[in-house]
């Protein structure tokens, strides 16, 4: 099956999916969508597959508009993957929508619901196969429309249209960045297709440069959540529905940097340094600042939205890290860096998928998102427990899950600055280690506290106890994402060469080799492994899957020069081995020598002998994230609301409520004086509109003079 | 700033040498009256000066329940025939049955204190035993807060009713092997306040107690005392339990 036909096959299920929405009973939306988007979304990967494993290279050109260009399509790897990470997240999304939109049949269209969800995968596909301009664009805009529209499904409140807004207006400025960036690119080049534009721009003055990275970075790093713009993301987040959420976080955060590398990486290749430690800089502080504020969050999908933050900064720091190798000339380090960054955005949008479905899930067993308010789930919803604990797990970047592969890769990799000259280059790269290792840090904290406060101790309010588990499909959906999280967790050297056919292309070095070595071979052809090494590992015993796993081995080294052998080097799938027989040798141990001889009593648990144990008496969520608040405090700014209420019984005052707030610091310094700002333009403007007719005359004549004085100049 | 290290130095160290050697200083103890012989005359007059009847006279003897004695002295001063008063402390008391203490308990001890309804004195003075003169912590001694690491239960007081269901639980959550350690006169019989319609007459009614440390308040020595004798470093003393005193444990004061 060739590309082209399944492209249409593609479009085909969507239109098919979106006419039947809007034939069929509202009630029997739930199935058609989870049946057509899932068919779609499978289509989808089988695409990516075909295109990143045998190679295929599509290209096809639509019809020619006058003035405009010709509208082409093409498809290479860079587009594979992101099809391939999009169609995994629309299968697992879709068929759990099918159980969830169930609970919004009453409440909302959902036919429109199934058409935009339907329209929004053909648009991301469009996309990602665009191979000019305008088709670029016109697929961008209808996914942000889509997703805006998706995002704003529960409109009767006002907080959800304000978010909406927001998300649409900051959306928007990105877009006409996005949209400068390209037709500076087209206008140097005298063609809208990436291709022809590929090959006319590479002699591109200085400064069109800077201007095409600096707008391509700030039009796709808005989509992508980083700092200073992301502001729109933990809004929209606690306002859409679970599966929006899950798509909004899993699929379409990653566009943006599916831009910023088309445009950057593959259109016009930055060859300087400073672009990419501007990346890395933005990469580490939105993780930094990501992780710090879903730390202290309370609302569980506000929580997981600067979580996403967080990720997408790693991811930033990852392809900074790469870009600035790849100026300095060391090829082989950036396919490293590269891979890192999308095993982490494949990672990334595997979990948080996973986590936004649970979270949904539990929304709609609970009612509430407060992890303050719940506790004491896994009782009631034991697979949804386990399933968002492996999502958790995965995210704070604990083996043998997924997480842990790709932080570690980028973590590594920001280590072999060591390779570069320049000092200033160096330090950035430690600085911005360092804080990708407080940021891997708090994330922990993190998860532990969502985990343990949602789903562990007592719980702390009444709605859940009327808590039930969800039914099987969803569970299965949820299932599918956990076993991906552990499956590309503990095979790496398979996603890694995978990986390599997406970043070798573009950066000339293949990091697959300089990762994976044909470990199980005993005697490596030479120059891949130091033969005594070889022969070590061999009587360890490293070829005795060889026969059962076929590939190149299931160790991640990398090597260095002759005095160097081994980097760095790591091991996942020995790991869970190892973790298993560890784990089973010390109960062993503790069973052979301690449990067999004593005996267990038990007692009831230890409340500081007052009468009963109650709910409100236990550790809460905000009191966990108490020490992370004091620590982080000149950061966060905490406001201390003035007027608290006090209650007063009979003569003793026993409440005083004080209402405490963090204001995010993106909200601080950019947000709120940019309106401002805006509010006072406006202000100033309404002023000429003051209801005179002969001013409104006499402002048209001034503007007839500025542009006679105009033109007569030119 | 550091005058205290020079302080220190200079003062050297003031800790007692208890239990390894002896401690004689002034003011350590109260001290407790002693039986012994005493004419029917002069009995009359000490049993009747005391207050909690802890003095009683039996076949020509002075027999002293130290458990109810509250150190007031009645018996010592303004009476033609002072009853004769011991100034030692060791004065930490077991049943028989308590008597043979396990192997767990032999080095360090971790003590979960409980008041139970003191008037705070027990507890003024069990907390003296952290100070740098008693440091009990030198022996091995500490005080924890859950009693989930708790060896012993230090109960004070006279075990109110609202302390009784906290009291047990925290018995409950306690790990075995435990034992429990009634410190105070309160503690061993009621004391003063007990038994009344809000308070038992003692932990006994409510937990089985094994080492009991008689005084109002004991001295920190006296706890001390106890603690070792669970730890089996010192014998207990047999002085609590007098001949035919042992039963009248929980009855009514006159």
């Amino acid at each position: 099956m060739n590309i082209g036909t399944l492209l249409i096959a593609s479009f085909a299920v969507c239109g098919a999916g979106m006419a039947v929405s809007a034939i069929v009973h509202q009630r029997l939306i739930p199935r058609i969508l989870a049946l057509f988007g899932s068919l779609t979304a499978l289509i989808g990967i089988i695409i990516g597959a075909i295109a990143l494993f045998r190679g295929d290279v599509f290209h096809f050109s639509l019809w020619s508009l006058p003035a405009l260009g010709t509208l082409q399509l093409s498809f290479d790897p860079l587009s594979a993957i992101f099809t391939i990470v999009a169609g995994l997240i629309f299968i697992p999304v879709s068929l759990f929508s099918r159980e969830y939109l169930r609970h919004y049949l009453e409440r909302t269209g959902l036919k429109t619901f199934s058409i935009f969800y339907l329209g929004l995968f053909a648009s991301i596909i469009l996309l990602t196969i665009a191979g000019d301009i305008f088709t670029f664009l016109i697929a961008w805009e209808g996914m942000s429309l889509l997703s805006y529209l998706l995002v704003n499904t529960e409109r009767e409140s006002n907080e959800a249209r304000q978010a909406g807004y927001l998300m649409l207006g900051i959306g928007e400025a990105g877009t006409l960045a996005v949209a400068v960036a390209f037709l500076i690119l087209a206008n140097a080049a005298g063609s809208s297709s990436f291709s022809a534009t590929k090959a006319a721009v590479p002699n591109l003055s200085e400064g069109l440069r800077w201007a095409v990275f600096l707008l391509s970075f700030f039009g796709f790093g808005v989509k992508m959540g980083l700092l200073p713009f992301n502001f729109w993301l933990p809004r929209a987040h606690p306002v859409a529905p679970a599966n929006v959420s899950a798509l909004l976080s899993g699929v379409i955060l990653n566009l943006g940097l599916y831009g910023i590398l088309r445009v950057n990486l593959d259109i016009l290749p930055i060859n300087s340094p400073t672009p990419g430690l501007i990346i890395l800089i933005v990469g580490a502080i939105s993780a930094l600042l990501g992780i710090l504020y879903a730390t202290i969050e309370n609302n569980f999908k506000t929580l997981l939205a600067h979580s996403s933050i967080e990720n997408m900064g790693i991811i930033a720091v990852g392809i900074g890290a790469g870009f600035v190798f790849l100026a300095s000339g060391q090829a082989v380090l950036a396919s490293i860096a590269f891979i890192a960054a999308f095993y982490h955005m494949v990672n990334h949008s595997v979990y948080k998928s996973l986590l936004f479905l649970g979270v949904g899930a539990v929304n709609v067993s609970t009612g509430t998102r407060d992890i303050d308010r719940l506790g004491g789930l896994l009782k009631k919803m034991p697979w949804t427990g386990l399933f968002v604990l492996v999502g958790m797990l995965a995210i704070s970047a604990l083996p043998p899950f997924n997480g842990f592969v790709s932080e570690w890769l980028t973590l590594q990799s920001l280590l072999r600055s060591v390779e570069l000259t320049s000092l200033g280059v160096k330090i950035a790269f430690v600085v911005a280690g360092a804080g990708l290792a407080l940021t891997a840090g708090l994330a922990v904290t993190c998860f532990v506290r969502a985990f343990s406060m949602g789903f562990l101790g007592m719980a702390r309010s009444k709605v859940v106890h009327t808590a039930r588990e969800v039914g099987k499909i969803a569970l299965a959906s949820m299932a599918f994402l956990a076993l991906v999280c552990l499956a590309l967790g503990v095979l790496p050297t398979y996603v890694i060469p995978a990986m390599d056919r997406v970043v070798a292309p573009l950066t000339g070095a293949s990091g697959a080799q300089a990762l994976v070595p044909p470990f199980f071979v005993a005697n490596a052809p030479e120059g891949q492994l130091p033969p005594n090494f070889a022969s070590e590992f061999h009587d360890l015993g490293a070829q005795i899957g060889q026969s059962v796993i076929p590939g190149p081995g299931l160790a991640v080294i990398h090597r260095g020069g002759k005095a160097n052998p081994v980097v760095f080097a790591m091991s996942t799938s020995y790991m869970l081995v190892a973790l298993f027989v560890l784990l089973g040798l010390c109960a062993g141990v503790v069973w052979l020598f301690v449990a067999r001889r004593r005996k267990v009593e038990r007692r009831p648990q230890w409340d500081g002998g007052v009468r009963s144990l109650l709910p409100e008496m236990t550790y809460t969520a905000t009191g966990f994230a108490q020490p992370v608040r004091v620590i982080f405090t000149s950061i966060l700014r905490p406001i201390t609301g003035k007027n608290g209420t006090e209650s007063i019984a009979e003569h003793f005052r026993v409440a005083i409520r004080r209402e405490q707030k963090e204001v995010h610091l993106a909200d601080r310094l950019v947000l709120h004086p940019l309106s401002a700002s805006a509010l006072w333009i406006s202000d100033k403007f309404a002023h000429m509109h003051n209801g005179r007719v002969n001013a409104y005359a006499a402002y048209a004549l001034l503007a007839l003079i500025l542009f006679l004085i105009i033109a007569s100049f030119r | 700033m550091n005058n205290w290290v020079i302080k220190g130095l200079r003062t050297g160290i003031v800790t007692t040498s208890y239990p390894a050697g002896e401690e004689h200083s002034q003011g350590i103890s109260p001290g407790i009256p002693q039986g012994g012989d005493c004419d029917d005359k002069s009995a009359k007059v000490l049993t009747e000066q005391c207050p909690t009847g802890a003095l009683r006279h039996a076949d020509g003897q002075l027999v002293v329940d130290r458990s109810r004695c509250v150190h007031c002295y009645r018996c010592a001063r303004g009476v033609a025939t002072p009853a004769v008063w011991e100034t030692g402390f060791e004065w930490a008391g077991t049943s028989a049955k308590s008597e043979a203490f396990m192997q767990a308990f032999q080095r360090s001890l971790h003590i979960r204190v409980v008041d139970a309804g003191s008037c705070g004195a027990c507890l003024n003075e069990v907390k003296l035993l952290n100070n740098p003169y008693y440091n009990m912590h030198r022996l091995g001694f500490f005080i924890t807060p859950t009693p989930r690491q708790a060896d012993i239960l230090l109960v004070v007081g006279p075990v109110t009713d609202h302390m009784k269901v906290p009291l047990l639980k925290t018995y409950e959550a306690m790990p075995s092997p435990k034992k429990v350690m009634a410190v105070g006169a309160c503690a061993l019989t009621g004391g003063i306040f007990g038994p009344s319609f809000v308070t038992c007459s003692g932990v006994a009614d409510i937990l089985p107690v094994d080492v009991e440390v008689p005084g109002c308040p004991p001295p920190p020595l006296a706890i001390l005392h106890g603690l070792l004798v669970f730890a089996g470093r010192k014998p207990a003393s047999r002085l609590l339990y007098p001949v035919g005193t042992a039963s009248s444990k929980g009855g009514d004061t006159e």
